[in-house]
């Protein structure tokens, strides 16, 4: 892996990255070392990767397949991930027999996993995913939805250290829907790719997530929604914490093809920074070559309200309270989504624990650590 | 009856191409075409420049060779062969011209017809009390005129052409030059650094408002040439100063080149108001010929209280890349930048801006308005930058974009950089077409729908529209109707 060729920051779409971290990673080999495997959220089908291979000893295949898997991807990263991977087929008007897990846990390394979803006409599924553990996880996820089909994915990345990329790249065909929420919160850097594409009328795409940084960690996620198809509508909602030195970049494209009117396609990107020094970088791009679309898009990014605050502070909730709460319902705009009740509470209570951990970079609490208007 | 027939068919004729599209038959005198250092050296001779100003401009050259052109925009820029063209044009004037009625009449003939009044008796000939308005006309690659030069002396203020005022005052150019655009700056900024021929020199006093605005209206004449003049302002504390800026070239087949780079500084308490009416040749309906405009603009607002403000409507190019940009480093400075940029038939525009904010409690405006029409694809770009020490800062962006027909595109991108958790960064943007009860409503009280089509992008435009001085402002609504002349129906 020592003839790694990853793209520079002088690429405009790798612009905020760094991946300078990676060819050593790429040069470790697993450690081995034991690392705890979240509890199964649910009773449905559940696959563990350890360093990208199967543990079959604590996984549940069900209707899920394991081994090689045909994916292909022109992005600089995804295209590593070829060979051995898992997929979820579901024929026409079928469910997933409850909410799927996938969890990937890493000991250091790479490990490069494809994966692919194929939902036929009217089927549907629940799917999350977790990162957890160390060294460099790369995923390639290769998403194709038919008509009507209904796809929920959750994917959490909370390795302790190491790197977690992720490329999705997605088909949504006529009426079909995709949500995907992500939360990166652990110690490891990332970049979420994303390519979505509409191809279907009415169709409708989401994604969006938290990205919770601190210390000098790197979260970024460059999303391209692709409108190919009339009347279709998509929703990219991020919010993007930085506490310490930390940067968090948010890139999210809205395409509009010259056949997709009647667009509807709206752009929230949000960042706080808990700290002078922190980053938010922010990018909410449109191309638009059809004339008869409606495309918002807002982009903010500032420290928590000085008024609502104040309004806090005069009902009687301590100042770090206050905060805390705040820095919650922030979060909380991007994670909302999610449509299974638990995943949904799971990822807020993993978001809760984060703003309410002590920053490795000083050791004390926080969101809450900085006083009323810093 | 048929005077007001031949009124009509004159008013057709003249929308029907483009008004500034005439070539001038003037002698003109070339570089041998090609750029080497020779033709730097070239340069430099002819403009009589010190030693210092030679070896600037070949640093530069040197440089430039090691660089490649940038290819981040959302343009189509066909492989420009830099051989193939000349690089200094001049027409063959008097040495020195005593006064304005040694110019050249052909030359004088040429500004006549685009408008432009480089004869101080023809703006007093004007209502008492008329706003004066002192002009330096660069014509390919020189100053050919500089007006109410007397007047602007006794108030301290100097306004020469940049190769005068080299020669007269070289301390200001040499201690400023490069300060806000440096030679390594970008491709073409580099590029214009070596073999740039002639642009304007402003510089006010301390606490003195320029008595006129100071306007340059460059012109590209000669065939096979490309323009790459230099602009440098400099308003020293508490002074205040307008400047306007006005494009025009011939219609030829092929494309020229425009590079031209423009530094503003902006010292305490100091203003500066920057406006341009970017009217190029923009090639013909099938997409030939036209200029190619790489322009690089950027003020530095060191002082405090220090304001940069820049507008531009932008019409013409076959290719526009531009962003002029504010270094906000003075505390409590502003930038603002209002654009409307229209692009039509197989036009493309790259254009927007940068606001690099690292003073305390700078604040920056952005305001652009993007119309596409035709086959065109317009492209609003920024940059909001806030560093850590900024504290304070505020920034309001809103971007706009218009497209007429379903064959154009719109685009947006954004940046925003921050770093300061005090900082407040909005940013707004739409993306509409003109709706057909607007039309329909214009229409039916009269209007032709040519007519309601401007009066309705004219409205979309109206928030930049506004900022311009009074002389540009009719000139760019006029020019906003013709460009989208048969871009509906």
């Amino acid at each position: 892996m020592t003839a790694l060729s990853l793209p520079s920051s002088r690429e405009e779409a790798w612009r905020w990255a760094d991946l300078t971290v990676l060819p050593a990673l790429a040069d470790q080999g697993p450690s081995g070392a034991g690392v705890e495997v979240p509890a199964a959220l649910g009773d449905g089908p559940r696959l563990v990767f350890v360093d990208g291979r199967l543990d079959a000893a604590r996984s549940k295949v069900g209707p899920l397949e394991v081994g090689a898997v045909d994916v292909r991807s022109e992005h600089p990263l995804g295209r590593l991930a070829t060979g051995a991977g898992w997929a979820l087929r579901l024929g026409r008007d079928h469910s997933a027999p409850g909410l799927v897990e996938i969890v990937h846990v890493g000991t250091g390394g790479a490990s490069h996993v494809p994966g692919l979803i194929a939902l036929e006409d009217d089927a549907q599924a629940a799917i999350v995913e977790t990162f957890v553990g160390d060294g460099w996880a790369n995923r390639l996820t290769a998403i194709r939805l038919g008509r009507s089909a209904r796809l929920m994915r959750a994917v959490r990345l909370a390795q302790t250290s190491g790197f977690q990329s992720l490329r999705d790249e997605a088909e949504i065909a006529t009426g079909a829907s995709l949500v995907t929420t992500v939360l990166a919160e652990g110690g490891a850097g990332s970049r979420i790719d994303g390519h979505l594409r509409l191809t279907g009328d009415a169709a409708f795409a989401e994604m969006g997530g938290a990205l919770l940084t601190r210390g000098e960690q790197r979260h970024e996620a460059a999303v391209v929604l692709r409108h190919e198809a009339e009347g279709c509508m998509s929703r990219q909602t991020w919010r993007a914490v930085a506490d310490d030195t930390a940067v968090a970049s948010l890139a999210a494209r809205v395409e509009v093809a010259r056949v997709a009117q009647k667009t509807d396609a709206e752009q929230s990107l949000r960042g706080l920074l808990l700290r002078r020094a922190a980053t938010v970088n922010l990018k909410p791009e449109l191309e638009i070559f059809a004339d008869d679309v409606k495309c918002a898009h807002g982009a903010t990014v500032g420290e928590l309200d000085a008024r609502a605050l104040f309004y806090l502070a005069s009902r009687g909730v301590p100042p770090a309270e206050a905060r805390a709460l705040l820095t919650r319902a922030f979060v909380a705009d991007a994670l909302e989504r999610i449509g299974v009740d638990e995943v949904r509470e799971g990822f807020a209570a993993e978001a809760d624990a984060w703003l309410s951990s002590p920053s490795p970079q000083r050791g004390e609490g926080g969101a809450q650590a900085e006083g009323l208007g810093g | 009856m048929a005077t007001r027939n031949q009124e009509a068919f004159d008013v057709a004729e003249k929308l029907s191409t483009y008004e500034w599209g005439f070539t001038s038959d003037l002698e003109q005198e070339f570089a041998p075409k090609g750029l080497d250092e020779s033709t730097v050296r070239f340069i430099s001779a002819k403009k009589g420049e010190p030693e210092w100003m030679l070896d600037w401009r070949l640093k530069a050259f040197r440089l430039w060779q090691t660089m490649e052109s940038p290819d981040w925009a959302k343009l189509n820029i066909p492989p420009i062969d830099y051989q193939d063209a000349y690089y200094y044009a001049a027409p063959k004037i008097k040495p020195t011209l005593k006064s304005l009625d040694e110019l050249d009449p052909e030359i004088r003939r040429t500004y006549e017809k685009l408008g432009i009044p480089i004869e101080e008796q023809k703006v007093l000939a004007g209502v008492e009390g008329a706003r004066k308005v002192a002009v330096d006309a660069v014509f390919d690659s020189v100053s050919v005129a500089t007006t109410f030069r007397e007047e602007l002396k006794k108030a301290g203020v100097i306004f020469l052409s940049i190769s005068e005022a080299i020669r007269e005052h070289p301390e200001l150019v040499r201690k400023w030059l490069g300060r806000v655009v440096p030679i390594h700056d970008n491709y073409f900024a580099t590029l214009n650094s070596a073999v740039f021929s002639d642009g304007t020199f402003v510089y006010i006093p301390e606490g003195v408002r320029c008595p006129m605005e100071l306007s340059t209206y460059f012109r590209i004449n000669a065939e096979n040439t490309g323009q790459f003049e230099r602009t440098l302002i400099v308003a020293n504390k508490g002074s205040h100063v307008s400047y306007l800026e006005g494009c025009t070239a011939p219609m030829r087949d092929e494309n020229q080149l425009h590079a031209a780079v423009v530094e503003l500084v902006a010292l305490d308490d100091a203003e500066i108001k920057y406006s341009t009416v970017q009217n190029w040749y923009p090639g013909d309906a099938e997409g030939r010929g036209g200029i190619y405009n790489f322009v690089t603009k950027r003020a530095l607002c060191q002082g405090r209280n220090s304001k940069v403000s820049w507008t531009q409507v932008e019409t013409g190019s076959a290719i526009t890349w531009k962003y002029p940009s504010c270094v906000l480093a003075g505390e409590n400075s502003v930038g603002e930048f209002y654009s409307v940029a229209v692009t039509n038939n197989y036009q493309q525009a790259d254009t927007g801006t940068k606001m690099i904010h690292l003073g305390k409690g700078s604040r920056s405006t952005i305001v652009s308005k993007g119309i596409s029409a035709g086959k065109s694809n317009n492209t609003y770009r920024g940059l909001v930058r806030v560093g850590p020490t900024a504290e304070g800062v505020r920034n309001f962006t809103q971007c706009d974009s218009l497209l007429l027909g379903h064959e154009c595109g719109a685009h947006t991108v954004p940046y925003i950089e921050v770093k300061n958790p005090s900082a407040q960064i909005e940013h707004e943007a739409t993306t509409s077409k003109i709706s057909d009860d607007q039309l329909f409503y214009a229409m039916s009280r009269g209007l032709g729908q040519e007519d309601a089509v401007a009066l309705i992008v004219n409205g979309f435009a109206k928030e930049v529209l506004q900022q311009l001085p009074m002389e540009f402002a009719v000139e760019a609504q006029k020019l906003l109707g013709i460009s989208l002349e048969g871009s509906v129906g």
